[in-house]
C-alpha cells in the first residue's frame, strides 16, 4: 500500500490536469465530435508535462526550491510579475470552476441546484484546505480520482469496433461536418489542458511539502511517469466512449450531466454511480490543487513562508491568501456562471503564462549553481527545447482560433 | 558560490533570490540591495532590502509607484524604510541566501505579523502543525 500512496502526488496533479471539471465535459465533447481523432494531441500533452514536471520535481527535490521562485529569479520582477498575474488568472479562475465543478457533481447525485451546493462547498474545502494534512488529501483525493477508471471499464463492455476506433487515432483529421479551425481549436484546448502552468506549481510545491532531498528524484520520476499517463489514459477514455456512444448519434455533448450517460450504458446505476464519485473527487482534488497553487505561487513570488507542513499561524500570509481566494469564488459562482465556460476562457490567459513558466524550469534545470551534478540531460533537454517552441506555437495560436471558431462552434 | 568572494555578480546570484533562516525557512526575497562604496572605490553589497518599498521601486511604471504608495499609507512611521538585513548576516548562498539569525528576529515581516494577528490566530486550529 505504501507504494500506491507514494505515487499520489502525480496521480492527484495529473488528475487537475487531465480530468478537472473543464476537461471531463472538453474529453466527452471532443470524442462526441472528432472520435478519437484527437487522441494523438494528449499523447503529445502527456509526455510535454511529463518532460517539464521532472526538471520541476528535479529542481525542487535538489535545491529545495519550487517553480514560482525560478520564475521570479531567472525572469526578474517584471517578467516574472506578468506571469505571475496571467498564471493567477488561469489558476483562479480554475479553482472558481472546480467548485462549481463539485456543486455540479453533486447536483447529478442529488438533484439539489448546484447553486445551493456552492457556498457549502467553499466552506468545506477551505476546512480541507486549513486543517487537513497535506498526505491526507493527497492520498484520498489522489486515488479516489481513479474511479474515473470505470470510463476504461465502460469501454471494455461496450464491446465497440475496435478497428473502427484505431482508424480514428491513426486519421488525425477533422471528422465530416467539422472543419480544420474547429479541430485546431480542441487541439489547443487539450494540449492546454495537460500542459497547465498549475500542475508544475502544485507538483515542485507538494514536492516540498514531501520534504524530498536529491535521494527521491527516484520517487518523484515514479510520480511523474505513473501519474501522468494515468491522467491522459483518464482523458482517452472519456473522450472514447463518447466516440462509441455519441458520435454515431449525432449528439453533440454540452453538460457535465451527459458525460457519465455511456458509463450507466454499459455498467447500470453502479456504474453511474461509481463516474459521480469521481467526478467529485476529480474536481474536488483539482479545487484543492489549483487553491494551494494561487498560494503556493504568490508565496513564493514574494519569499513568504508558505506550506501545509508548518502551523498556518508560521504561513499567516499564505494561508490568508488561500482563504481569500476561496471567499472570493463564492460570489463569482452565485452569478450561475457556468464553470465550463469559466475554464475555457481561463485558456486565453494561459498564452502568456505557459512560456513563461516553462521556460525558467529549463534554464534552471541546466544551471549548476541550482542542480550540482543533477543539471538536464541531453535527452531532457532536446525534449524540453522542442516542446516549449510548441508552446510558444500553441500560445500564439489560442486566441486566434478562440475567435475564428467562437469558443469551438 | 559565496558573497564573501572577491567579486561576483550580485544581479545574478543575490537580486530575487529567497532568504532563509539559520532554520532553512523563508524569511522573505531578495528585492534590491543596498550597495557602499569603498575607499578603493569598488562596490560592496552592504545590506539586503526587503519587502515593497524594495520591490516597488523596481516594479515599472504606475504600478510600482502605487505599490510604494500603498506601502507608505499603510505604514505607522512617517518616513518609513524598507526590509533590511545586513550583508554581515549572510553566511553563504546557494539556491537560496542564507542569514545567520532568526526569522522573527529580523522584523522583515510586519504583513506577516499582521496578518497573523488580525485573521488567522483567531481562527481555530492555527496552531497546529500539519
Amino acid at each position: 500500500m505504501k507504494h500506491i500512496f507514494a505515487v499520489a502526488l502525480g496521480v492527484l496533479t495529473a488528475i487537475g490536469g487531465f480530468v478537472d471539471i473543464g476537461d471531463l465535459v472538453t474529453n466527452a465533447l471532443v470524442g462526441s465530435r472528432f472520435g478519437l481523432s484527437l487522441a494523438w494531441v494528449v499523447v503529445v500533452g502527456v509526455v510535454g508535462i511529463c518532460v517539464f514536471s521532472e526538471m520541476s520535481g528535479r529542481v525542487a527535490a535538489v535545491s529545495g526550491r519550487a517553480t514560482f521562485d525560478l520564475v521570479r529569479e531567472r525572469l526578474g520582477p517584471r517578467v516574472g510579475l506578468a506571469n505571475l498575474v496571467a498564471s493567477m488568472a488561469v489558476t483562479f479562475l480554475t479553482f472558481i470552476a472546480e467548485i462549481g465543478g463539485v456543486a455540479l457533481a453533486l447536483e447529478l447525485a442529488t438533484s439539489v441546484n448546484e447553486v445551493l451546493w456552492v457556498p457549502v462547498v467553499a466552506a468545506v474545502l477551505w476546512i480541507v484546505l486549513w486543517r487537513v494534512r497535506f498526505k491526507v488529501l493527497e492520498n484520498v483525493f489522489g486515488l479516489l480520482g481513479l474511479a474515473l477508471v470505470v470510463f476504461a471499464v465502460a469501454l471494455w463492455q461496450l464491446n465497440p469496433d475496435w478497428g473502427g476506433l484505431w482508424q480514428q487515432v491513426t486519421s488525425p483529421m477533422p471528422t465530416p461536418g467539422e472543419g480544420w479551425a474547429q479541430y485546431g481549436y480542441y487541439a489547443v484546448a487539450l494540449f492546454g489542458a495537460a500542459l497547465t502552468p498549475y500542475e508544475v506549481f502544485f507538483f515542485s510545491s507538494g514536492g516540498v511539502e514531501e520534504r524530498w532531498t536529491a535521494k527521491d528524484v527516484g520517487t518523484m520520476r515514479v510520480n511523474v511517469f505513473l501519474g501522468f499517463p494515468l491522467g491522459g489514459l483518464l482523458s482517452l477514455s472519456i473522450a472514447a466512449v463518447a466516440a462509441v456512444v455519441f458520435l454515431p448519434a449525432e449528439v453533440q455533448v454540452e453538460a457535465l450531466a451527459q458525460v457519465p450517460l455511456p458509463v450507466a450504458l454499459a455498467l447500470g446505476k453502479l456504474g453511474l454511480a461509481i463516474a459521480l464519485i469521481g467526478f467529485f473527487a476529480a474536481t474536488f482534488g483539482a479545487a484543492c490543487e489549483t487553491g494551494l497553487s494561487v498560494g503556493y505561487s504568490i508565496a513564493q513570488f514574494y519569499g513568504w513562508r508558505w506550506g501545509k507542513f508548518v502551523p498556518p499561524r508560521q504561513a499567516a500570509r499564505f494561508h490568508l491568501v488561500v482563504l481569500l481566494s476561496t471567499v472570493l469564488a463564492v460570489p463569482v459562482l452565485l452569478t450561475t456562471v457556468d464553470p465550463i465556460a469559466v475554464t475555457e476562457y481561463s485558456v486565453v490567459f494561459s498564452a502568456l503564462a505557459l512560456p513563461l513558466t516553462y521556460l525558467p524550469i529549463l534554464v534552471i534545470a541546466n544551471d549548476p549553481d541550482y542542480m550540482g551534478e543533477r543539471v538536464n540531460g541531453r535527452l531532457a533537454n532536446a525534449l524540453g527545447t522542442v516542446y516549449l517552441v510548441v508552446i510558444v506555437v500553441v500560445s500564439v495560436a489560442a486566441i486566434p482560433l478562440m475567435i475564428i471558431t467562437k469558443g469551438g462552434q | 558560490m559565496t558573497p564573501l568572494r572577491a567579486s561576483y555578480d550580485a544581479g545574478l546570484h543575490l537580486l530575487d533570490r529567497q532568504i532563509v533562516d539559520h532554520e532553512d525557512l523563508p524569511v522573505a526575497n531578495v528585492d534590491d540591495i543596498e550597495l557602499l562604496e569603498r575607499a578603493d572605490g569598488r562596490l560592496a553589497v552592504s545590506a539586503l532590502l526587503t519587502g515593497p518599498g524594495a520591490l516597488g521601486p523596481r516594479t515599472p511604471g504606475r504600478l510600482g509607484s502605487w505599490t510604494v504608495a500603498v506601502w507608505r499609507r499603510l505604514r505607522p512611521d512617517p518616513d518609513p524604510r524598507p526590509g533590511r538585513i545586513e550583508a554581515r548576516l549572510v553566511t553563504h548562498t546557494d539556491s537560496a541566501v542564507h542569514v545567520s539569525a532568526r526569522a522573527r528576529d529580523l522584523s522583515v515581516d510586519g504583513f506577516e505579523q499582521w496578518a497573523r494577528a488580525q485573521v488567522i490566530e483567531k481562527i481555530p486550529g492555527a496552531g497546529r502543525a500539519d
